[in-house]
């Protein structure tokens, strides 16, 4: 079991997955990171150097994810609300924000706008 | 079901008085001994059925009753599946024995009489054949007693070629380069193990990469060689397990010879005295060091003489051969991404670069001092079309017909096609200065020839494998539909059950 950003990952996990699993790192951050560090991308996380966790985590914890990202994202929602934007208010009302048609299919909208905005 | 009951019988009864009859019992008659709990008792209940209409919000459809789960068996351990693919079988005890089949030896690589013929390979070499992964797994070693190659024209100028090298006299300490090419199936592997096999008799050193492909996928570690050179690259796994194959295949012969120069890069770690196959094994123990292991080795294979305050047993080095099987995937960029996340070409890959440096002429000495053969062999199964790699083949050859570099016949990349410099650069050799050295040579290999197609089906009736006469007029047959005996195309033909009445 190895640790990244406190979070412990079994041997055989490849890295790149277990780096995806980070809220707010995708494909292409992932495979930034494992480039910049010089990681290939079929490598495993029990194939990792000391050294290079600790670069992973120390890069990592300057990058904006997990818990700031999320703040960050509600907090641009509550300040469209706040201003009173049209955007705004689709998000409070349960709608689809960006201009979809309402008459079906708007299950993703119903589940996530509303007032307390949960990620 | 059907009623026994029979209608026609019932018809021809004359109907009885209703009056006689007695009064029609409501209740079961099976019960007719307590009658009085059956009358008050409830009516029965209707069986719940879905033969009713289906009731308010009910849904009325087929039920299907779901399928238990199979139960899974555990899923095979890790790295078993590969093994499994990657069995490499070399022995069937089914067929027959093939009598008076020679075994390939120092003596008979050169007789030009076994040509046409199957020449097994000796089973103690096997062990250094699988070694330095000689053998394919898709290759149809499997349907034979025991492993062998037929002789060819070509094999026997490899043979010719070897033995000169190894033996005292005027080619002594040549070297050759060349680049195999051919059709798919024509046999280009199959001369590489050749190869090998000659070697391994003359106790040559020989490095192996089988498989090109697996340095740049990206799949086997990386990292810079060193601050100064931020955009060259090493593959230390890799390293060591190139170290670890060509240990294995050559111990007799590292054994033998010792260090004979200083090694700063390796500081403390080579001492004088040391054999090696352990300076070799300096790097496969810790492949973090594999790389300046691996050009120590290199740099004590290719020594002539010994350096100053080394002269204690000094052995002269045995010639070398090295061999790698599809060439092409190193002609274009690697999968593995700088820190700056740009691609890196395979070129900037300290190992590809190492072999591909040996095909340019050596300055002060020959890229193979002491003698020796590279055999780069293209894949035409698993190729990748690089057009720069294509044309440099071209040139290749063209040099080698004779033409200069300027004459306007001379094939040159086609300006608009964004040919791959690097790739030209890497094979545009000039003529080497040194008389030992060989130029760079494109050898094409094609189908067998009439007679060692006939060779080649004779050993797969002898093993059993082919119930037919052998006769010019089949074997023709044969090599025609084999396209003109390309020897991949044959073995397919020969190894094709057939009901003979």
């Amino acid at each position: 079991m190895v640790f990244i950003l406190g979070v412990n990952f079994p041997e055989r996990n490849l890295v790149k997955k277990s780096l995806e699993s980070f809220f707010g790192i995708g494909n292409n951050a992932s495979s930034r990171l494992l480039a910049r560090f010089h990681i290939h991308s079929t490598c495993k996380v029990g194939d990792l150097a000391n050294k290079q966790v600790l670069d992973i985590t120390a890069a990592l914890s300057e990058m904006k994810i997990e818990n700031d990202l999320r703040r960050q994202y509600l907090d641009d929602i509550k300040r469209l609300k706040e201003t009173g934007t049209y955007r705004g208010r689709r998000h409070a009302l349960g709608l689809p924000v960006r201009g979809q048609r309402t008459r079906t299919q708007i299950k993703t909208a119903v589940r996530l706008n509303r007032m307390e905005r949960r990620l | 079901m059907v009623s026994s009951f029979c209608w026609s019988c019932m018809t021809r009864l004359r109907p009885t008085p209703r009056a006689v009859l007695p009064p029609p019992v409501a209740a079961p008659r099976a019960a007719s001994f307590h009658t009085s709990t059956v009358r008050y008792a409830l009516p029965a209940k209707k069986k719940a059925s879905l033969d009713g209409p289906p009731k308010f919000r009910e849904a009325k459809s087929a039920r299907m009753k779901k399928k238990k789960p199979v139960e899974k068996s555990r899923p095979p351990s890790v790295g078993e599946r590969k093994a499994l693919r990657k069995r490499i079988v070399l022995s069937n005890p089914n067929a027959l024995e093939v009598e008076g089949m020679q075994d390939l030896s120092s003596e008979n690589m050169v007789d030009a009489r076994l040509r046409g013929s199957v020449l097994g390979l000796p089973v103690p070499m096997l062990t250094q054949l699988r070694a330095v992964e000689a053998f394919k797994p898709k290759q149809g070693w499997s349907i034979f007693r025991r492993p062998g190659t037929v002789v060819r024209r070509e094999t026997l100028e490899l043979g010719r070629f070897i033995d000169g090298i190894s033996n005292e006299g005027k080619d002594k300490g040549r070297s050759a380069k060349k680049i195999v090419t051919g059709v798919r199936g024509s046999g280009k592997t199959v001369h590489l193990l050749q190869a090998m096999a000659m070697a391994f008799t003359k106790q040559w050193v020989v490095f192996t990469v089988p498989e090109p492909q697996d340095l740049v996928i990206a799949h086997t570690s990386y990292a810079p060689l060193s601050d100064d050179t931020p955009h060259l690259y090493v593959q230390n796994d890799a390293t060591a397990a190139m170290l670890s194959r060509t240990v294995t295949a050559n111990e007799q012969v590292l054994k033998n010879l010792h260090i004979s120069q200083q090694h700063p890069a390796l500081k403390s770690s080579a001492k004088a005295g040391m054999t090696l196959e352990e300076l070799a094994k300096l790097g496969i123990q810790d492949p973090a060091i594999a790389w300046p292991v691996f050009q120590a080795l290199w740099s004590e294979l290719t020594a002539t003489s010994p350096a100053p305050g080394f002269d204690k047993g000094f052995k002269p080095r045995p010639p070398m051969l090295v061999t790698v099987d599809g060439l092409s995937h190193w002609m274009k960029n690697s999968e593995y991404r700088s820190a700056d996340f740009d691609p890196i070409h395979a070129h900037d890959l300290m190992f590809v670069r190492h072999f591909l440096s040996l095909l340019k002429p050596g300055s002060e000495k020959p890229a193979l001092p002491n003698g020796g053969l590279l055999l780069y062999a293209t894949s035409a199964s698993n190729n990748p079309t690089i057009y720069s790699f294509e044309v440099a083949l071209k040139q290749i050859a063209a040099r080698q017909a004779g033409l200069n570099a300027s004459a306007p016949e001379f094939p040159q990349a086609d300006p608009y096609s964004k040919a791959d410099k690097r790739v030209i650069d890497a094979f545009d050799s000039a003529k080497p200065t040194i008389a030992k050295e060989g130029i760079l040579e494109l050898q094409t290999l094609g189908g067998l020839t009439r007679d060692e197609a006939r060779g080649f089906m004779e050993y797969f009736a002898r093993s059993g494998l082919l119930r037919e006469k052998i006769n010019d007029a089949w074997v023709g047959e044969k090599w025609s539909l084999a396209g003109g005996g390309v020897i991949g195309e044959l073995e397919k033909l020969g190894r094709r059950l057939r009901v003979v009445n």
